[in-house]
């Protein structure tokens, strides 16, 4: 109802009947004694008028007279004390004044001290500058039939006072009902998942939109200054099936990182073994290519002196190896061709004899049987694989 | 003189009575008529100063601003027999002073309530033929202004108002109808989820099938570089002994020979059984080595 002043005072809700009692209210205090004390005075001076001319005059017709002047002049200053008093109002930075003359719309004021003509003009004083607050919040069917509980707040504020006094009864009821369409509007006009999430920013550009649109279609004088899209949040039925989902996504995230924790792990140290394998490949590949080297080397310084001395080099080299393997191995000469096909091997002798020469590196292993079987078995074999050999000489 | 005075003063006061009661002012948000003897014989009086015969002429004023009503929410339904809660609120204003006096006698609440019962017939008659969604999201402009269409039609000239606009503030589901929404939504809600923790499952498994994917490969190339290399190596270092020892092949293989008795018997505990006939023994018994062959 408080149509000029939005949640303002009840004050002012007529201002063709009490326009002008505004600017009492804001009037210096002081201007009624001020005019009680030239009352005074005046009549004062009236009295020692009657005083003076009441000895020419009639005695009661005279006085009375006198007396109905004083009256008169004293509801003349008054009136015309009070109509100086209400030509003059004061509009706030804040505020415009709407003047209608005899009903009609005359002007819009500015900020500073005013006149206007008593009785005649009508003075509407709106604040303009305010911003005003106005909240929309409930629940609201989205484009997907889902619910959705959505809080909006839209800031606004009186862009035109001529059309705010004049156009719509009450321009802040009318904003309040355009304001819920608006967002039920396009609300409805979206997705649940983007009034949740990224589409609110959009949500509040249309809102503000189609409520601008209103607000002029009404030619309420009102103008929006902003809207802002508070919160939007699943019904409270369904809160913890969304939460849900938060979390499932939250699982998500972990799952992918410890396989990503995982990844980080095997391949780089696959990436080790493999350096690893290039590595040994690498010295492999240098060791016996030096190897060859080496052992070329040391053929060729050889072969140089055999060539010098050829006999005289390869009979020495011979006789060294024989000098070093017969010195340092057990031997066993045997005759093949002088022997019968029976030959006989010592080999418990033998073993003895290998005995004896282990000993000091092996003598108190308790455990050394096994090897020593392992040890003969070789022998053994060794034994008849040079039978073989030599059997296969004997044939040549 | 001051009887004088005193009928002087009355009839100044005569004067002031009969002007102001022959004036009279209508301010910008109004607009009036004029009966004499309760005859309509002026109408649509503007904003301003105008004169009418005192006690004869009465003047009657219509606040013609805007006016935004709130129509009660109403249950509705749509062509799918969907019932739908409908809270809906209604601007117009006075359009026609001399209609709206003769139809409600400037009765604004019975305006209302005129109103109010045919955008109820309209909004019933949009909604019927519409489908909930069509209701919801895809028609709602188009609802209303059909609806502020065909009553603004009837109501200018019968009731003398004009409807700027009828907007719909709430379609709300019935409380029966709201659990079953919940009820989808939570369903849809727990296939989201699922979706989600299937995929991270997915996506994991894939990281780590990848991982060992590149785990084989990289020692699978690993160890085919290294055998290629040691080949190489093993290649080279064939070529240096070819290149060496063709220089006398007979030579190398005595030399050779003669390495490898040294190396093959070199421990005390081995055991040499030698056929003395054997080349091994060539020279055992013949310093020349020619006894033989």
């Amino acid at each position: 109802m408080a149509w000029n002043e939005p949640g303002g005072n009840r004050n002012d809700n007529d201002p063709w009947g009490n326009g002008g009692r505004r600017g009492n209210d804001q009037g210096p205090p002081d201007l009624d004694e001020a005019l009680r004390k030239g009352l005074d005075k005046l009549n004062q001076m009236l009295g020692g008028k009657k005083k003076g001319g009441g000895g020419t005059g009639g005695s009661g017709g005279g006085q009375s007279s006198g007396g109905f002047g004083a009256v008169l002049a004293i509801i003349g200053i008054l009136f015309l004390g009070y109509v100086i008093y209400q030509s003059f109002y004061t509009v706030d930075e804040q505020e415009r004044a709407v003047v209608l003359r005899f009903g009609k719309y005359h002007t819009t004021e500015n900020p500073g001290l005013r006149f206007k003509v008593p009785i005649i003009d009508s003075v509407t004083k709106v604040r303009v500058t305010n911003v005003r607050n106005a909240e929309s919040q409930g629940q609201m069917l989205t484009q997907d039939e889902n619910l959705v509980s959505v809080d909006l707040q839209v800031q606004y504020r009186v862009g035109n006072a001529r059309d705010y006094v004049i156009n719509v009864r009450d321009s802040n009821q009318a904003l309040a009902f355009a304001t819920d369409s608006a967002l039920r509007h396009e609300v409805g006009s979206s997705k649940l998942d983007q009034v949740l999430t990224e589409g609110r920013a959009a949500l509040a550009i249309n809102v503000e939109q189609r409520l601008q649109n209103f607000l002029e279609q009404y030619g309420t004088g009102l103008q929006i200054v902003q809207v802002n899209v508070e919160s939007t949040q699943p019904p409270s039925e369904v809160q913890e099936a969304f939460r849900e989902v938060q979390r499932a996504k939250e699982d998500e995230q972990r799952l992918v990182e410890e396989a990503e924790t995982y990844r980080n792990k095997i391949v780089p140290e696959a990436r080790g073994r493999a350096q690893r394998m290039l590595e040994e490949a690498n010295a492999y590949k240098e060791e016996v290519i030096e190897k060859a080297r080496g052992e070329t080397a040391r053929f060729v310084e050889l072969l140089n002196v055999y060539r010098d001395a050829p006999q005289v080099t390869r009979d020495r080299m011979y006789l060294d190896t024989m000098q070093n393997v017969f010195s340092s191995t057990s031997k066993v000469l045997v005759n093949t061709e002088s022997s019968n096909n029976m030959m006989y091997l010592p080999l418990d002798r033998l073993m003895q004899q290998r005995d004896t020469t282990t000993t000091g590196t092996n003598a108190t292993d308790t455990s050394g049987s096994g090897t020593d079987v392992q040890a003969l078995t070789d022998q053994v074999m060794d034994e008849i694989r040079l039978r073989s050999n030599s059997s296969v000489r004997r044939g040549r | 003189m001051s009887p004088k005075a005193v009928l002087g003063l009355a009839g100044a006061l005569i004067v002031v009575l009969i002007v102001s009661s022959s004036v009279y002012i209508i301010p910008e948000t109004h607009r009036g008529v004029l009966l004499r003897f309760g005859e309509l014989i002026q109408t649509d009086i503007e904003a301003g100063l105008h004169f009418k015969v005192p006690v004869i002429d009465q003047v009657r004023e219509f606040d013609v601003r805007v006016l935004t009503n709130d129509l009660p929410a109403r249950q509705y339904l749509t062509i799918e027999k969907k019932p739908l809660d409908v809270d809906s609120y209604i601007a117009w204003r006075i359009q026609d002073v001399d209609q709206f006096y003769r139809a409600t006698g400037g009765d604004e609440l019975r305006a209302i309530s005129l109103l109010q019962s045919r955008v109820d017939t309209g909004l019933r008659n949009e909604f019927g033929v519409r489908t909930m969604h069509e209701v919801v999201s895809g028609q709602r402009d188009e609802l209303m202004e059909q609806l502020v269409a065909r009553i603004d039609e009837t109501v200018v000239n019968e009731l003398g108002v004009k409807v700027l606009d009828i907007r719909v503030k709430a379609i709300e589901l019935p409380q029966s109808v709201s659990e079953n929404v919940y009820r989808r939504m939570r369903t849809e809600r727990e296939k989201l989820a699922q979706e989600f923790r299937s995929r991270g499952r997915e996506l994991a498994e894939g990281i780590r099938a990848d991982a060992d994917r590149q785990r084989t490969v990289v020692l699978a190339e690993a160890f085919a570089t290294a055998e290629e290399t040691r080949g190489e190596g093993d290649g080279q270092a064939a070529r240096i002994y070819a290149d060496a020892y063709s220089a006398d092949e007979e030579f190398y293989r005595f030399y050779r020979s003669l390495t490898a008795y040294g190396q093959t018997f070199s421990n005390k505990g081995d055991i040499l059984v030698i056929d003395s006939d054997s080349d091994f023994m060539r020279y055992f018994g013949d310093l020349q080595g020619q006894a033989r062959n």
